[in-house]
């Protein structure tokens, strides 16, 4: 017999003799021994295993969480990604269309390459117009020489990961209205916008955590205080009270202090939930039983709160900061679109986008909408992340 | 017996034997029911004939409504310029002619007689007569209450206010101490001198007219402080906000603000008649509607406009011209008037010291200029289509020499930088922008009303131009109306503006233009208030061109013929070139003017400027029609 007999249905007729069941799976003897090892490297894995062994599950996160690391790591080298250099003008090329990139010219495998394009001035509708010379074969080279940089506004270069052939043009996703290299002016708006969320919200944590953990964990009239600051502040809608501070920033200041200055008023109006959360937290961990005898033992109340208690929630932390960041970028690129953000020679996605907004660019020349790109996807990327964080936060659930 | 109607009706056809008027359809309601008398008994004796087919124009019918867009109800005081109803006015060809008056007579540019038609009516019936001209005179300007500084000083020659007489109910006569060569001119201006107002109905808002209850009774229903308020409120025909107010205009108002939408209808006494007897204009309304500036270009692109020159730039030709494919309108490109399409105005009465005497020497500000690289900002903005030249009179003008337009409009980064050095800015800093003597860095924040995105590009390129020799811009945008006030504040230390207003001007034209006499000359605000408000509030001038500027000026109202005025403006015009008191870019600027395909008589290609030519104005607006489709 190789399948279980049906109990309900063919229960003994009174009297009768029960019939046999055996079992055909092989038999091990170590089962319950080897059972225990499982269940024991689960028990000895530390929390951080456990949440990447959850994580690992969630496979959207994970695509994600890689995404954002390549995006996060071409910020470092953003001058050498970009074919061109930050302010790099053509004006002999002023809202070139995309270009696209061929393998095979004749049947024969060149290897990338562009077509060399010729511009005619419509004189009718002034309108610049390029066509492909199929004749001119603009042969891409890697890891080449091209526009000279300060990297990191430090050491010079002029090494690209990718140029355009000697005297010819490489302009993948077109040229604006001055003739800059609309996908250079997206890396290097990927390192502003990128990192105005990730030093915003390291500074809301740390308002929020020292504000929250102390009002959490001492209560009376600092915690009272403290909620009615948080309504307050949050009770103001945020686009007016951002416009307001942008405003006080001079406009003399350099773009790298506007950068800073933006990101502080980003940081100094995001921390209040995060302190509501913490605070909350804390109130009930404040009760438990490790608190009291960490407490019995002398430590003083910074010591509880940071080994004691803020490990009990980091993962929750963790998980909400990934939610907060792509606000910030938002933000950024709210303020930017609004005008009163980064300003010019900085680029941001945001500036990108306020260059794109007029009724011009959507009819004639759509392709200056690409900055739109990154950012949903940088956007939704963080979203799966952090749900995958969420979920992953709490293993032992 | 003969009636006074009949006895109106035979005098206009005695004048006009050849011409039967016929009515606006848009009338013939009120006409029949008796609230309005007949075309012939609207018109002025002697209606000003606007023979069509000798203008090079097609004879029109008359027609509904024409769409406008605006950015702001304050464009409402676009269609008193459009409608451009003067006493004299510019035509077409640029040549002065009467168009309220009947006739004018000037002797030595210094007594000047105005006569007016016979029977010309305000908006609302009233009689436009001699004593429209004495009450703005007696109880107007010579009302210490509401004129509190005296007459204006436009009215003001050689120290001497105007002497006015009334020689007859339809004659009056200014006469000037000394030669007033502007005056008629200024009668034709954009915002003209006002030297009428329709007494009939401004009486009831005066103190001397009034009893002292109903006049307090009205301030209160009007919400404002005093009678003079109330007074200066109700007068106001530069922005058509008091439906009530009657006009001379083409056009009258029928919506009070706030609102969304404004109504012009036709003015049943409009003094133009076509020289087939149809009643000028032809549009029977106009509606404007507002939209914010940036959509602007949007919503004329899928015709939601019969009639677009604000709103809309160069930049948006493209768009529009694409937009004709799809719907019934039609583009032309007509040449901007002034003398630079973006200027760049260093403030000479800023505030910050060190900036202050920087610009006040003339190295700073040529070498400003030579900086600017002139052909790719009108290769980018303007497709090439403009003319690279400093800010001076365009070649349109008789005054024009090549030699204004290419001082200091040349490309010299290498010039630029001595400059810089021999002013004593060789010291370079962070990012190697040059260090002011005070220690700062060279910084120059130029502020722009925002208005236009053209503004903004170029001041980008510009920006690189200046990086290269060692000064950062900074570009701010500022709201226009906080932008002027802070500019007299001497908050502002650079400005962009458009160039001269005027820079297709004749001998006869006054300079003024080109010296400080304007607060709204943004190089020189204070010391524009200082002549503007006759020596009373400002400061004035110590710069030595300047003052040379204001000398020649003098010397030019003084003056009695036009070659001694084409001598001075000659002057003034090197001095001006020489001085770089506005850094000019590229002008003859192109500037779109959309309109309904089916519109008839706007010119394919015409000027378009403030002064002369009131944006549309001279080209007559009231002559456009629809043709039947």
């Amino acid at each position: 017999m190789s399948n279980p007999p049906d109990q309900a249905n063919s229960l003994p007729a009174p009297g009768a003799d029960m019939q046999h069941y055996v079992s055909d799976a092989p038999f091990d003897p170590y089962e319950a021994e080897n059972a225990a090892s499982a269940q024991s490297k689960y028990a000895q894995a530390s929390q951080l295993q456990l949440m990447w062994w959850k994580f690992r599950k969630h496979k959207m996160a994970l695509y994600c969480g890689v995404f954002l690391l390549i995006m996060y790591g071409s910020i470092i080298i953003s001058e050498f990604l970009a074919p061109y250099s930050q302010g790099a003008r053509n004006t002999d090329f002023i809202y070139a269309p995309p270009q696209a990139v061929h393998l095979f010219h004749d049947g024969k495998l060149v290897g990338p390459f562009v077509y060399g394009r010729t511009q005619v001035l419509d004189m009718d509708t002034l309108q610049r117009i390029y066509t492909d010379d199929p004749t001119d074969v603009q042969q891409l080279r890697f890891f080449c020489e091209g526009d000279d940089y300060m990297f990191w506004g430090l050491i010079p270069g002029n090494t690209h990961l990718v140029c355009p052939a000697k005297d010819g043009q490489f302009f993948l996703l077109g040229t604006d209205r001055l003739g800059r290299d609309v996908l250079s002016r997206i890396i290097y708006g990927a390192r502003i916008s990128l990192t105005i969320g990730i030093l915003g919200v390291t500074m809301s944590f740390i308002l929020g955590i020292v504000i929250g953990g102390l009002a959490g964990y001492h209560g009376g009239w600092f915690d009272a205080v403290t909620q009615r600051v948080i309504e307050v502040l949050q009770s103001i809608p945020s686009i007016p009270l951002w416009m307001a501070l942008a405003a006080i920033i001079p406009v003399t200041w350099s773009p790298i202090l506007v950068y800073i200055g933006i990101t502080v008023i980003l940081g100094l109006l995001d921390w209040t939930g995060l302190a509501r959360g913490v605070r909350s937290k804390l109130l009930a961990l404040r009760e438990e039983d490790y608190v009291l005898a960490a407490r019995l033992m002398g430590a003083g109340s910074g010591r509880i709160i940071g080994r004691h208690m803020i490990p009990g929630f980091m993962s929750h932390l963790i998980a909400s900061a990934t939610l907060t960041i792509p606000g910030m970028i938002l933000g950024e690129t709210a303020l930017s679109f609004l005008g009163i953000g980064l300003r010019a020679p900085i680029s941001s996605w945001g500036i990108l986008l306020t260059e794109a907004r007029s009724v011009n660019i959507i009819a004639l020349y759509p392709w200056l909408m690409f900055p739109v790109i990154p950012v949903i996807l940088v956007i939704l990327a963080f979203n799966f992340l952090g749900d995958g964080l969420r979920d992953a936060a709490d293993p032992y659930t | 017996m003969i009636t006074r109607r009949t006895a109106l009706t035979l005098l206009a056809s005695v004048a006009l034997p050849s011409i039967t008027f016929a009515e606006a359809p848009y009338f013939a309601t009120d006409v029949r029911l008796g609230n309005l008398p007949p075309l012939p008994e609207r018109l002025p004796r002697n209606p000003r004939v606007i023979d069509m087919p000798a203008l090079g124009r097609t004879t029109g019918r008359y027609s509904g409504s024409m769409r406008m867009l605006i950015s702001g109800q304050r464009d409402i005081r676009l269609i008193p310029i459009y409608s451009y109803a003067r006493l004299v006015g510019y035509d077409a060809d640029l040549k002065l002619v009467t168009d309220l008056l009947a006739s004018f007579e000037a002797v030595d540019d210094r007594i000047y007689t105005l006569r007016l038609r016979e029977g010309h009516r305000w908006s609302d019936g009233s009689p436009f007569t001699a004593e429209d001209f004495r009450y703005c005179w007696d109880d107007m300007m010579n009302n210490a209450e509401l004129y509190r500084g005296g007459p204006p000083v436009d009215l003001i020659a050689d120290g001497k206010v105007v002497e006015f007489s009334v020689i007859d109910p339809l004659t009056v006569r200014y006469t000037f101490a000394s030669p007033m060569p502007d005056f008629l001119p200024k009668l034709a201006a954009p915002l003209p001198l006002i030297l009428f107002v329709p007494q009939a109905y401004m009486k009831q808002f005066h103190a001397s007219y009034q009893t002292p209850e109903k006049l307090a009774e009205l301030v209160e229903v009007n919400r404002v402080d005093d009678w003079q308020s109330l007074h200066a409120k109700m007068v106001r025909s530069i922005r058509p906000e008091n439906p009530d107010l009657p006009t001379l205009e083409a056009w009258r108002p029928r919506t009070a603000p706030p609102a969304e939408q404004f109504v012009f209808e036709r003015n049943p006494y409009f003094h133009r008649v076509d020289q087939i007897g149809q009643q000028l204009p032809y549009f029977d309304r106009i509606v404007l509607s507002v939209a914010s500036a940036e959509i602007i270009p949007a919503k004329t692109a899928t015709g939601e406009s019969d009639l677009q020159a604000n709103g809309i730039s160069f930049p948006d030709y493209t768009l529009m011209k694409q937009a004709e494919k799809q719907h019934p309108l039609k583009v032309s490109l007509w040449r901007r008037t002034q003398g630079s399409s973006v200027s760049l105005l260093p403030n000479l009465n800023c505030n910050d010291e060190v900036w202050r005497k920087l610009f006040q020497d003339v190295r700073m500000r040529r070498a400003l200029s030579v900086a600017i690289n002139r052909k790719e900002l009108n290769k980018v903005n303007f497709f090439g289509l403009g003319r690279e030249s400093a800010d001076t009179v365009l070649p349109e003008s008789q005054l024009y020499r090549p030699e204004y337009a290419s001082a200091w409009a040349q490309y010299d980064p290498d010039l630029a930088n001595a400059l810089l050095d021999e002013l004593g800015l060789a010291e370079r800093g962070g990012g190697n922008i040059r260090i002011l003597p005070d220690g700062r860095q060279a910084g120059i924040v130029v502020e722009t009303s925002g208005e236009s995105n053209l503004e903004v590009d170029v001041l980008e390129l510009i920006a690189d131009h200046m990086r290269d020799v060692g000064i950062a811009i900074y570009i701010r945008s500022t709201q226009r109306d906080v932008f002027r006030s802070r500019a007299m504040g001497g908050e502002v230390q650079m400005a962009v503006w458009q160039g001269l207003d005027n820079a297709v001007p004749t001998a006869d034209m006054s300079p003024d233009g080109l010296a400080p006499t304007s607060s709204d000359q943004l190089q020189w605000p204070v010391w524009g208030t200082w002549y503007m408000s006759g020596e009373t509030a400002g400061k004035a001038p110590d710069l030595p061109e300047a003052v040379q500027l204001i000398d020649l000026l003098q010397q030019w109202r003084k003056s009695t013929t036009t070659e001694q005025r084409t001598e001075i403006w000659a002057q003034m015009l090197t001095l001006w070139a020489d001085q770089v008191f506005s850094i000019g870019t590229v002008n003859s600027a192109p500037q779109p003017i959309v309109r309904a395909a089916r519109m008839r008589n706007v010119p394919e290609d015409a000027l378009y400027g403030f002064t002369p030519t009131s944006f549309l104005g001279a080209y007559m607006p009231d002559t456009f029609y629809n043709a039947r489709e």
